[in-house]
């Protein structure tokens, strides 16, 4: 175990190094000079500010040195500066990063909640219309586009039926009932396909573990049919169910752009997004590099905490 | 449809001997496809979605002929109509036709995603090949390349691509092939691990070993006799893929970094639907149909082509 978490460690650093190269050569790819990008408005006509400008952000050296210079900022975390609020940019992202988390939890932990039942009931009566509801409910769930079932959520709750707040967000630290409030819509929107896509593969992970010798052994030592299915058969289906909520909630935190958009969600999506509106480019490429080092490690702990829960799959 | 479908594997040449050689290649190829969708009627999800796919690919094929107005010709007149005989679908805010948008719209966006799942294709599938047919080192290190990719979070990516295309001033069909360019990019890698997994399988069977006794080179054999066999699992994952493909191009679209405003657009005429949405809700409802109906189509058939090309997952 060891080992392999050793080996994993060492397989991050291609993956980090990819994220690193991609970010770096996007501001490198912009149009026009890099000064202009950099440096905002002012600061463009004078020869003298210009190569003071070249000096500071080290452009007067060869590429490589450059994107060396800048791995080793960002490895003291020294990320920039914003180009409209002229503050650290470490500083404006990680401000944000909790919305976003807590969406993400709250959006997977609701569509475990609706998907677990729903995809074993599923699987347990196969075939019949509990069965077939579930399944073509689950396959629009993946085929609906999540900011139109947000539209239409929103639509529906707080226009027709104005029960609910259309946009914002209140942190938990705050004022914990006011920030569920605001949450409700969002986390249903994130949570429907999430749980769309769990239902699916709960009922196909429980089919298969129903189909094992083991419950039949189990039946035929004459345990009850509940126990059979509660206590044998879903905790091993589970498995599979726990692992890839688990990757999807890294791939969340890379995937609320649009959601977080459509609800003036104060998370690092949206963060990002407006950074692309404002072309406020040190903030796109280092939320870009800090959500993805994230989804990257997220990634790796589900995977080490799979081997721990199954010690059956083989370590290498 | 598939090589692998059983009716074709016990097929009995009833041709002559003396046949010529195109004349035995039509037979086989009409065997074939009669042989297919016998197949494809045993499972009734593939049937329905390959209705809706043929559907949706006549309407995008005659698009121009279908069409009742210019997609892009404002109507001041006639702003925000209602559905009747004269607009299909109604009008939007700057009184330009619905109906002919979803139309023209939909042409446009089912074209860039099969070209970008074609695309990844065309890139992953010899790049597995490869990697599962060598094996060993070739294999290690084309896989941790694989592995570094896959890690990388996908919207981000298309983010920054679609920042950078916009910043470059890319207009209509540049745009369009950075769309392609990014999307196929993408997909790839996962396109390489499939590939790989069943060219590991593949590499190890006696045909391989009957073609290496008739002096084939590795080289050939790979891409001659492995690479047909690799297809089956590839076609169901870029079925859907397809339908994935078509929300992401609609979301980066929503989020307004697709294509230029008057092009029509399913993502960018349901974001420019919500400023109206209280007054006229219509307006937001038939792009957001239009997306969930061709997702929907792939998923539909991909699921049930699985179903049909894996018998052991036949009965889930």
């Amino acid at each position: 175990m060891l080992i392999y978490t050793i080996n994993r460690l060492l397989q991050l650093i291609p993956v980090v190094l990819i994220l690193t190269v991609v970010v770096f050569g996007f501001v490198q790819a912009l149009p026009g000079d890099i000064i202009d990008s950099l440096g905002g408005q002012e600061a463009v006509e004078d020869p003298e500010v210009r190569a003071a400008l070249e000096k500071e952000f080290g452009l007067d050296k060869p590429i490589y040195v450059q994107y060396a210079r800048w791995v080793g900022k960002i490895a003291t975390g020294d990320f920039g500066k914003s180009l409209i609020t002229r503050r650290p940019v470490s500083v404006e992202l990680l401000e944000r990063i909790p919305a976003t988390i807590y969406l993400a939890l709250v959006g997977i932990g609701l569509s475990l909640v609706i998907a677990i039942p729903l995809g074993t009931i599923a699987a347990v009566r196969r075939n019949t219309k509990f069965d077939y509801g579930a399944q073509v409910t689950s396959l629009l769930g993946i085929s609906i586009p999540e900011f139109w079932f947000a539209i239409l959520c929103v639509l529906m709750f707080s226009l027709y039926f104005p029960i609910l707040p259309s946009s914002g967000y209140v942190a938990p630290t705050e004022d914990f009932a006011k920030s569920l409030w605001y949450l409700v819509l969002p986390a249903v929107a994130v949570g429907f396909r999430q749980a769309a896509f769990t239902t699916r593969l709960t009922r196909s992970s429980m089919l298969d573990e129903i189909s094992k010798e083991y419950v039949d052994t189990a039946r035929s030592l004459g345990l009850p049919e509940w126990k059979v299915i509660y206590k044998y058969t879903l905790r091993n289906a589970l498995i599979p169910t726990i692992t890839i909520s688990g990757l999807q909630l890294a791939a969340l935190l890379g995937g609320t752009v649009v959601l977080e958009t459509i609800f003036a969600w104060p998370g690092i999506g949206l963060t990002i997004y407006q950074a692309i509106q404002l072309r406020d480019y040190p903030v796109i490429q280092s939320g870009v590099l800090i959500l993805g080092v994230m989804v990257v490690a997220i990634n790796l702990m589900i995977d080490l905490l799979y081997r721990v829960l199954n010690p059956r799959v083989q370590l290498g | 449809m598939m090589e692998q479908a059983p009716g074709t594997r016990q097929r009995v040449d009833v041709l002559r001997p003396d046949e010529t050689p195109l004349r035995v290649w039509l037979h086989r190829l009409r065997q074939s496809v009669v042989a297919g969708f016998r197949e494809l009627r045993r499972s009734r999800t593939s049937t329905i979605g390959a209705a809706m796919i043929t559907f949706l690919l006549l309407v995008c094929l005659f698009t121009p002929a279908l069409v009742t107005h210019d997609p892009i010709k404002t109507n001041y007149r006639e702003r925000l109509a209602p559905v009747s005989a004269e607009h299909y679908f109604g009008t939007d805010k700057f009184g330009r036709d619905i109906y002919s948008r979803v139309l023209v719209g939909g042409q446009r966006t089912i074209t860039i995603s099969v070209l970008a799942v074609a695309f990844g294709m065309v890139l992953g599938l010899p790049f597995g090949v490869i990697s599962g047919f060598y094996g060993k080192a070739v294999d290690a290190v084309a896989m941790r390349f694989v592995d570094g990719l896959l890690a990388f979070p996908g919207l981000l990516l298309y983010l920054l691509i679609v920042t950078l295309a916009r910043e470059w001033k890319l207009e209509g069909f540049w745009n369009d092939l950075i769309l392609v360019f990014a999307l196929g990019f993408a997909f790839a890698p996962q396109v390489a691990r499939l590939a790989r997994s069943t060219a590991l399988v593949e590499a190890r069977k006696e045909y391989v070993e009957a073609a290496r006794v008739m002096g084939e080179r590795n080289i050939m054999i790979a891409f001659t006799q492995i690479l047909p066999n690799c297809m089956s699992p590839i076609i169901v994952t870029g079925t859907v893929r397809l339908g994935f493909v078509i929300l992401i191009i609609a979301a980066l679209s929503f989020l307004g970094l697709g294509t230029s405003p008057p092009t029509p657009d399913w993502g960018a005429d349901l974001s420019a639907a919500r400023d109206h949405m209280e007054s006229h809700p219509m307006i937001a409802v038939f792009p957001g149909l239009a997306i969930c109906f061709s997702v929907l189509a792939f998923n539909l058939f991909g699921d049930g082509l699985r179903d049909l090309l894996d018998p052991r997952l036949a009965d889930r």
